[in-house]
């Protein structure tokens, strides 16, 4: 029984993954270039940004549904419209994909490693929606075009262990995004994945079934982090990421 | 400089600067996968034994070698003996 769900899952999700895509993708193009002719810049970006995450919802929420299920968690349901930095855990490549969940009502790009922007088509689109490709560019650019998005109002998703766990422990963070944080002022939000390190695992392409639970917590305001250094400051929030994580995998 | 004047000072780098605890300081752990510094952490690091030590590290290619708290006792120790010469 186990195995045919694993089966059923893969085949039914990675189908229906490449019909979506297929009519998503190009769909999205149009109407991309379409907005160009049109509207400015700016206003392309927004509408390209809010697409990304509609066409993650549908891969993350929908195509695996019922045999992966996500389960979201919301702990701070006013605080605004953003910008916010959100910061997470992270176990599988799945995560960019969860991220919709926290982010859905706001307009966000992802920090990322390199590998993702040499994905097919979804790389090109990654680098066009403006993501980041964190160690391709010095710390002194970084924290220039990241500036330049709060500004515009546009939300920043940064899984500061810069690498996926292999063994579900939260690792070390970098502190980059937390400079950026001290700088711009921002609100940081803590977001802790769990129940998706198989879905797939590390090496593998096989979704597995379960059920990915994905907390977002209260955001620290300025006002409640400002007075630390940044070494304190990732260590801060990191310890927040293992408490939460730690008490989300505790058997009830 | 006496070598336990070194890890001393060095230590005490780590916990003013940093505020790792004291019993996380041993020679053989790793400043980034044990102790957390990451990059950028390490452009404070220098700066913060420059003026304990009062030595000029910044432009030394040798940092770039360091993985190790026993690393640093070694590289300062190295610096203060090529200072003394």
């Amino acid at each position: 029984m186990r195995i045919l769900k694993l089966v059923y899952l893969n085949i039914t999700f990675y189908l229906f993954f490449v019909i979506f895509s297929l009519v998503a993708v190009p769909g999205l193009g149009t109407f991309v270039i379409l907005c160009a002719l049109i509207l400015p810049r700016r206003q392309v970006l927004r509408r390209l940004r809010r697409a990304i995450v509609w066409y993650g919802t549908v891969i993350i929420r929908i195509l695996p549904f019922p045999l992966v299920r996500v389960e979201y968690k919301n702990y701070a349901r006013s605080e605004g419209r953003g910008p916010f930095i959100f910061v997470s855990n992270h176990r599988s490549s799945s995560d960019p994909f969860l991220m919709v969940c926290p982010c859905l009502s706001y307009e966000g790009i992802q920090v990322v490693n390199i590998w993702p922007f040499r994905l097919p088509i979804l790389g090109i689109v990654a680098k066009i929606a403006g993501y980041l490709s964190v160690r391709e560019i010095p710390f002194e650019d970084f924290l220039a075009k990241t500036t330049k998005l709060l500004k515009e109002g546009v939300s920043i998703v940064v899984f500061p262990e810069g690498t996926r766990s292999r063994d579900n422990a939260v690792g070390q963070f970098h502190g980059a995004i937390f400079r950026v944080a001290l700088e711009t002022r921002k609100p940081i939000v803590p977001i802790c994945i769990t129940g998706n390190e198989n879905i797939p695992p590390i090496g593998s392409a096989f979704l597995h079934p379960g059920i990915i639970k994905i907390h977002r917590l209260k955001a620290l305001p300025w006002e409640e982090y400002g007075e630390l250094e940044p070494f304190k400051l990732k260590n801060y929030v990191r310890q927040i990421i293992i408490d939460e994580v730690a008490a989300m995998e505790r058997p009830v | 400089m006496a070598e336990q004047d070194i890890i001393r000072m060095t230590n005490e780098v780590f916990t003013e600067s940093f505020e790792i605890p004291g019993d996380k300081l041993k020679s053989d752990a790793n400043i980034f996968n044990d102790l957390g510094l990451d990059s950028l952490d390490i452009v404070d690091l220098v700066v913060a034994l420059q003026k304990k030590f009062k030595v000029t590290i910044r432009d030394d290619e040798r940092v770039r070698t360091i993985r190790t708290l026993g690393d640093i006792y070694n590289f300062i120790q190295l610096i203060k003996t090529e200072g003394n010469k």
